[in-house]
């Protein structure tokens, strides 16, 4: 890439009057034979081609040089700098003039030429980096796309820096001598500016940070380091650089989202592949469980009617059944919620609607127990997942049940601030101290041993968990135990008002 | 099959739940089994069947489909069988057109149950113009219903959405089903309308509103109107 500089070479000046010398020789023969003013011509002719092609610096130099030459060799008195005739005053003077203006405007001309084709240049390398960057798969292919870019044209070093999982940046290619810039880089990265290092910050020469900015976010930081000439801070690369980094963030971006897609992808196959497993072993536990239910209830029916002693087996052999398929369902039920992907198909809802149902749920448990309802009677309605709250009402009342085989059960709702607290309230022994934690957690047995006992209060939690409440079990002064679960109130939606009431 | 007893067709894939369904309906009518959804449609190639009891997970079709197909020509009460913690597919099929479902396991005396509510239903019609249950007397022709003879005011939506359940006595409604039919097309998810109303009506026409004996709630499906001298 041709480098476009204003600061000159010596050795254009050099060349400058080395045309000045020439052109002075070669004019030199026809002193007499042509008029001097079209000597003058070919002077400003030479200082016009030395302005295209070494630009302005030479061209001024060349126009004084010619004008000194063509004084001191063509002018009377020759090989002298005096002027005889006052009129070469004029000629001297305009020629100086002239050959500054055009020097200046061959010189401008050749500058405005060098921009267009450096641009042009940049822009087809960025050009090309883009397609290359389009085509990469990987962080590093693009740290070594934007290196190779950056080293090939620009002749300067390059680090990328890329966030990973934990937020860290991490530097593609490793920097050599350790990364002394890391918490600068971070800086850059966090506010989204460009910052310039100075050597010791970088750790190794001048450097020029700039954030990766995509239209989301901020991806990352382009470290340039300055060249042997220290000019990468120079402005008239800024632009260069800065496209150079916007190509870079939107190809980190491409490969983010990419990776995104994939993560998405694999988690639905694996969602979709457990609950399928989780739909088939139900299934398949399923038919058994209700062959087994069925038959035992059909003997239980049969007529003429089996000996009392059969008879009481085949009650036994469907109560077991049912208990084993209430098991498999909390078992079930606790696989699905633990995947922690539970869809709530909330909705506004009155309480009174899910306990109501619940009761009617667990009537069969719940026979010859007293059981008293006390709702607060202004209960708004609240937004929960009818069928999960069922669950959780049916569990702990299957609980209060179990552990407490006499005395009332009372469920209790009321409003306490922003939630609306619900208790299952029953008059058993009451949980063993300090068990008032433990009882939700996964196989927690609760007060006597019994055969998985725990696995429903543990569905409770992750049920009231998932709807932004909290379960609680309290130990009640009088004996019994309390459970304890609070809903968020919300705001309800407003209903229209019914024309004509 | 040379009785008069109701046919009741059975489609279900598993040999032993088609036995204790048999076993178990010898009183209601006479069974005829069919392990898939063709053999299914076969079964109404003779004298047609009084009743469906349709299993959703069939090997050879989905159940859901299966009842569709059959309501485009019978409009026989579907009785569906189905897993627990699966209600978007109760509530597919009771779109479908399916009248009832029960949840497995299921006990024999449950099923008998819904098996006669439904053969009953079909008998009786729609037709009646007075509705009495419990206390409460609902007269469809002069629009007024009564608690012990005394008049209760329900405002145009709870009489309509009654009306709705009455109509459909015995059936398990969708919310799809009620809102469409009492609030119109727009309305079908606007579930809270149909919960907060039904709670109106608890509140006017049961005696314990917090456990109703006929508005019940059928959790996560709908809801269903059911006369307690047809239920266990």
């Amino acid at each position: 890439m041709r480098e476009f500089n204003p600061s000159r070479g010596i050795g254009d000046y050099f060349r400058a009057a080395l045309a000045c010398v020439a052109t002075t020789l070669l004019t030199l023969p026809l002193l007499g034979v042509v008029d001097a003013a079209n000597i003058v011509m070919i002077f400003l002719l030479v200082v016009a081609l030395v302005a295209m092609w070494l630009g302005s610096g030479p061209a001024i130099l060349a126009a004084f040089g010619g004008v000194a030459l063509f004084d001191f060799f063509f002018v009377e008195p020759r090989f002298s700098m005096a002027v005889a005739d006052a009129q070469y005053l004029i000629t001297l003077a305009v020629m100086l003039t002239v050959a500054l203006v055009i020097g200046q405007l061959a010189a401008r001309l050749r500058e405005k030429a060098l921009l267009a084709a450096r641009r042009e240049d940049e822009t087809r390398g960025l050009y090309d980096i883009a397609k290359e960057l389009s085509g990469a798969i990987a962080a590093d292919q693009v740290a070594d796309i934007v290196h190779r870019f950056l080293n090939a044209r620009l002749e300067i070093e390059a680090i990328l820096y890329l966030p990973r999982a934990n937020d860290t940046l991490v530097a593609f290619p490793a920097p050599r001598g350790g990364d002394q810039c890391q918490t600068h880089v971070r800086a850059v990265y966090e506010q989204g500016r460009p910052m310039h290092l100075v050597a010791e910050e970088s750790g190794y020469a001048p450097a020029l940070a700039l954030p990766l900015i995509s239209p989301v976010r901020t991806r990352g930081v382009l470290l340039v380091f300055a060249d042997h000439a220290e000019r990468v801070c120079a402005t008239e690369r800024r632009p260069l650089l800065d496209a150079v980094a916007s190509l870079t963030a939107i190809a980190v971006e491409r490969l983010h989202y990419g990776e995104v897609v994939q993560e998405v992808t694999l988690g639905m196959e694996s969602e979709r592949l457990r609950s399928a497993l989780l739909s088939a072993v139900s299934h398949d536990l399923r038919t058994p469980l209700t062959v087994l239910v069925g038959l035992a209830d059909a003997l239980t029916l049969a007529r003429p009617a089996l000996p009392p002693s059969a008879l009481d087996s085949a009650v036994a052999i469907r109560d077991q059944a049912l208990r084993l398929s209430g098991l498999v369902h909390n078992l079930l039920d606790m696989a699905r919620l633990q995947t922690g992907k539970i869809v709530l198909n909330r909705e506004w809802q009155p309480l009174e609607e899910v306990v109501g149902s619940s009761l009617k749920a667990m009537a069969g448990m719940l026979v010859g127990r007293e059981l008293r309802l006390d709702l607060a009677p202004d209960l708004p309605p609240l937004e929960f997942d009818a069928v999960l709250l069922e669950r959780v009402f049916c569990n702990l009342l299957e609980n209060a049940a179990k552990y407490a085989p006499q005395g009332d059960i009372v469920i209790t709702a009321r409003t306490a601030g922003e939630v609306v607290e619900v208790a299952v309230v029953d008059a058993g022994p009451g949980l063993p101290p300090n068990h008032e934690e433990s009882v939700f957690d996964l196989f927690e047995r609760g007060r006597h041993s019994g055969a998985g006992g725990g696995l429903g209060l543990a569905i409770c939690r992750a049920i009231v968990e998932a709807h932004g409440g909290r379960i609680r079990a309290e130990r009640r002064a009088e004996g019994g135990t309390r459970m304890v679960f609070t809903l968020p109130l919300g705001t309800p939606p407003v209903l229209e008002e019914e024309a004509g009431e | 099959m040379n009785d008069d007893r109701p046919l009741i067709l059975v489609v279900e894939d598993e040999p032993q739940i088609r036995r204790f369904v048999r076993a178990a309906l010898e009183d209601e009518g006479c069974v005829v089994e069919a392990g898939s959804a063709a053999e299914a449609l076969e079964a109404f190639t003779g004298p047609g069947p009084a009743l469906a009891i349709i299993d959703l997970g069939l090997p050879d079709r989905d159940g859901v489909e299966l009842i569709r197909e059959l309501r485009t020509w019978t409009m026989l009460p579907v009785l569906v069988l189905s897993a627990r913690s699966a209600e978007a597919e109760k509530v597919a099929a009771l779109d479908a057109g399916a009248d009832d479902y029960l949840t497995k396991p299921f006990g024999v005396e449950e099923m008998r149950a819904r098996v006669r509510a439904l053969l009953r239903r079909q008998k009786v019609g729609a037709g009646e113009t007075v509705t009495e249950f419990g206390s409460i007397r609902v007269d469809r022709v002069h629009r007024s219903v009564t608690r012990d003879g005394i008049a209760i005011h329900l405002t145009p939506i709870e009489y309509r959405l009654l009306g709705a359940l009455l109509t459909n006595a015995g059936r398990v409604m969708t919310h799809r089903q009620l809102l469409k039919d009492v609030w119109g097309a727009g309305y079908a998810e606007r579930g809270h309308y149909l919960r907060i109303y039904i709670g109106h009506l608890r509140q006017k026409l049961e005696a314990d509103p917090a456990r109703p004996r006929y508005l019940l709630t059928e959790t996560g499906v709908g809801y269903r109107f059911q006369f307690q001298d047809s239920a266990t």
